[in-house]
């Protein structure tokens, strides 16, 4: 009996402002909290509320034979805490329902595993306790930041305790297997992958509303009987995508409110097929093979590589200046600094200066906040000279205050 | 083709750019281009160059005008009369040359006496009589060729192709390197802007060098966007190449004429804001105009001549030194159809911060962009090219890049593609 695994991602990154050369030294607020409060409140009306809005109904009209699975950033969820509590409150209603997981992942969205295990573990832990403070639950299954996925991270995340984790189902990696099934990761002994299968997933989340598709305009009927052709060969059908797909990336006005209303049913009418969260299916389903991926893929542009925040010597530069402070930053043991040290992390901050122009670059743009990849690198590393120059006068400033101390001392 | 400058005779990137596109056309149309001057030694391969020095009024008094498309001039009110004493408006081709012009000279042919067209300079002068004669000449002239489609650059030519069109009927391009507007600011009125707009008005097809400019057509003169098609410049190849300074500090370059047009002052401003940061950099400008005595007051008033330097007129070779030497170009121009300068620097590898009232800004991705009244940010773009070797190698790389699509084969090819969407040709010429 197949099922049916919905994912949908909710990120909002905390937007660095146009900060300029001459607030060095002078400026230490680096966000731009009107652009944040702008995109937060537009997404939220296009597509949060509305889609919690429909996504409850469908859980109460299939009384819990719908379900789904989210994972929300730590960013995300500080977002609705100081702007959008009602986003927030949405959220838990599903939660209360039962027929809704939250995934771990790293608190801000970072691609902190390529750079520091320890970073990377921090900010899975607070992700979880942040999830464990709103929903009630506690997450066992982790996507990490845009799918980026190879061995040795599967294998990490099974030491820690996870009993599931998502990834791509790349072709050259599945060599003609399918995707709708739980694999194994090479070098790991318990752990399932669930792998996205990207062609169904992409006709909801990027060619539904394309005039020049020859599916277009797509049917929740059409997509369900493609969805029952996968009976007898396979069994989890993975629909990995970004929450903003509906209303957001796809307009309201594209009729993907009303695609979402009927698809459950029309899926359901084939009777071997049910929906299932991601816990359950891994509970359900067996280890069919092993996926090898002994380098990283991710679920981002063409290339599903780390080529969307890494390709570029400015990306390079910006993310080994951000990762060489941490020594310096956990010795202060400052909770302020480590938490701007944490936002800076956020890997939309590398997206933004991805040049690859003539191609995916389209999609950069349309996401950055800023004019051109090289505004982006410019505004970062200046955030970087101011946030390093305070991370030094806390140092001195400790320093003098251990010398005060010393003194004190030999005078007590 | 009608032209104003050419080379030799030169006096700013439009001789350039009109021989170059020619040149680059000639490869898939047969082009013949009028100018007032041409040299007898200066020979350019597939093309008929006609200099109107050499053609003398007799022989066009000779020509019978038995063309069916020719008409009468009475609807090209062109010109106030006011504004020019020495234009008569009707003219008709089968009558001699019926004007005077400070502008013909006498020429003695055998017995008769003929005249030809003699200016010494391009401008200066009474520059609306030369384009006005140079106009009807011109007109003469053509009507002896066999054509399809009459192209004029800027100004200067506009007379001209208006009364080919006029005379012939054939389709008038205008080709847009640099408008008044761009030159004066957006409250010029006089004479020039006045003969652009009319024969902007008249023309079929406008054919700016960039976006810019187009919008410019559209939002000064009123032209409707449905007639233009904007074609950007390309570029000569050169063989770059890189020479020590003589200086320890950083340079930064401005190539340009000292006027209004090219923002020099916001270059001044720009770097006293740059040297209140780092004092490791020297402003240099290279070239000249009235413009000249008022930087170099500025610089001093601002306490920073010592790092400021305005070198007069320079030639192409020491303008290619200077690029073979500058760390960051920077061009604040308030109002540039174009911009080749910054694609010069490409090619020298000069990592480049430009205004985005420029055409070079929608060509090249690989370069840093400001409004030009942004002096904070053009400065925060130079200490960060000067700083950061990772942005300023980034920059380059990418603008390396930009440039294999600029080219003036590109250019002509965009130049055929707008005759034929306008349907100005007709299987004739091939791409």
């Amino acid at each position: 009996m197949p099922s049916v695994c919905f994912y949908f991602q909710v990120h909002q990154p905390f937007r660095i402002k146009r900060y300029s050369f001459f607030d060095i030294g002078k400026d230490h607020f680096y966000e731009d909290d009107e652009k944040n409060l702008t995109v937060l409140d537009k997404v939220s009306e296009k597509c949060y509320l509305k889609t919690n809005r429909k996504m409850l109904e469908l859980i109460n009209r299939h009384k819990g034979k719908f379900k789904i699975t989210y994972s929300i950033s730590g960013t995300a969820i500080e977002q609705f805490e100081k702007y959008r509590p009602d986003v927030l409150e949405s959220f838990k209603d599903l939660a209360k329902t039962g027929c809704v997981e939250f995934l771990a992942e790293t608190y801000y969205h970072s691609l902190s595993f390529i750079f520091s295990k320890e970073e990377f573990r921090r900010q899975i832990e607070m992700h979880k306790a942040k999830i464990i403070e709103h929903f009630t639950q506690t997450p066992k299954i982790f996507r990490n930041t845009e799918l980026i996925y190879n061995n040795e991270l599967a294998a990490f995340i099974e030491k820690m305790g996870f009993t599931g984790i998502l990834c791509e189902g790349v072709d050259r990696l599945l060599n003609g297997r399918s995707p709708n099934y739980l694999y194994q990761p090479a070098g790991a002994h318990k752990i399932k992958t669930f792998l996205k299968n990207y062609s169904l997933s992409d006709d909801i989340a990027f060619r539904f509303s394309d005039g020049n598709w020859k599916e277009w305009p797509l049917k929740a009927d059409t997509f369900a009987s493609w969805v029952h052709r996968m009976a007898g060969n396979g069994e989890v059908l993975n629909l990995f995508m970004d929450y903003e797909t509906f209303g957001e990336h796809q307009w309201e006005e594209t009729g993907i409110f009303e695609f979402l209303d009927f698809l459950p049913n029309e899926i359901m009418k084939h009777g071997d097929f049910d929906f299932k969260t991601l816990s359950e299916a891994a509970d359900s389903y067996k280890i069919r093979d092993i996926y090898d991926a002994p380098d990283f893929i991710s679920w981002a542009d063409a290339e599903r590589d780390l080529s969307a925040w890494l390709s570029n010597p400015m990306e390079k530069a910006a993310a080994n200046r951000i990762y060489s402070l941490e020594d310096s930053v956990m010795k202060l043991g400052n909770k302020d600094l480590i938490e701007v040290w944490g936002k800076l992390q956020t890997s939309d901050h590398f997206y933004y200066m991805c040049t690859k122009f003539w191609s995916d670059g389209d999609v950069h743009k349309y996401f950055s906040p800023y004019d051109s990849p090289y505004d982006a690198y410019i505004y970062y590393m200046n955030v970087l000279a101011d946030f390093e120059s305070t991370i030094d006068l806390y140092y001195k400033d400790n320093n003098g205050a251990k010398k005060m101390e010393n003194k004190n001392e030999s005078i007590a | 083709m009608l032209g104003w400058e050419f080379p030799p005779v030169i006096n700013g990137g439009l001789g350039v750019a009109c021989h170059d596109l020619c040149i680059a056309l000639s490869k898939y149309a047969s082009v013949t281009m009028i100018i007032p001057k041409s040299n007898p030694d200066f020979v350019v391969k597939n093309l008929n160059l006609i200099g109107l020095n050499t053609i003398d009024t007799k022989t066009l008094r000779n020509i019978g005008f038995a063309n069916e498309n020719y008409k009468n001039l009475e609807d090209v009110h062109f010109i106030d009369a006011h504004l020019n004493p020495y234009y008569t408006s009707k003219t008709n081709g089968d009558q001699p040359l019926n004007f005077k012009s400070q502008f013909l000279k006498p020429l003695k042919i055998g017995n008769e006496t003929a005249e030809v067209f003699h200016i010494s300079d391009l401008y200066g002068g009474d520059v609306i009589e030369k384009v006005t004669v140079f106009g009807k000449l011109a007109a003469k002239l053509a009507c002896t060729l066999d054509f399809d489609v009459i192209h004029a650059h800027d100004w200067m030519t506009m007379i001209a192709g208006m009364e080919i069109k006029a005379q012939t009927g054939k389709p008038l391009v205008m080709h847009i390197h640099s408008l008044e507007v761009d030159r004066s600011g957006p409250t010029s009125k006089g004479w020039v802007y006045q003969i652009e707009k009319k024969g902007m008005e008249y023309a079929d097809v406008l054919m700016p060098v960039s976006h810019f400019t187009g919008k410019i057509i559209h939002d000064y003169y009123g032209i409707p966007i449905s007639k233009i098609h904007t074609c950007h410049n390309g570029i000569r190849p050169v063989v770059p190449f890189k020479s020590e300074k003589l200086f320890k500090e950083k340079m930064v370059l401005f190539i340009g004429r000292l006027t209004r047009q090219k923002g020099p002052e916001y270059f001044v401003d720009i770097a006293e804001k740059v040297l209140q940061h780092n004092n490791n950099v020297r402003f240099v400008m290279a070239g000249t105009g009235e413009y000249f005595n008022l930087l170099l007051e500025r610089a001093a008033l601002k306490g920073i001549a010592h790092r400021f330097h305005l070198t007069g007129f320079l030639n192409l070779d020491k303008v290619r030194q200077l690029l073979s030497m500058a760390d960051v170009y920077m061009m604040p121009s308030m109002s540039e159809p174009f911009g080749l300068s910054a694609v010069e620097a490409v090619q020298f590898g000069v990592p480049s911060v430009i205004s985005k009232q420029s055409g070079v800004s929608e060509v090249l991705q690989g370069s840093l962009k400001f409004d030009y009244w942004d002096t904070d940010s053009a400065a925060q773009y130079v200490l960060a090219l000067l700083n950061d070797s990772v942005l300023a190698e980034k920059i380059k790389e990418d603008a390396y890049k930009d440039l294999e699509h600029i080219s003036w084969d590109s250019a002509a090819q965009t130049v055929i593609s707008g005759y034929k969407k306008f349907n100005l040709v007709h299987d004739k010429i091939t791409s």
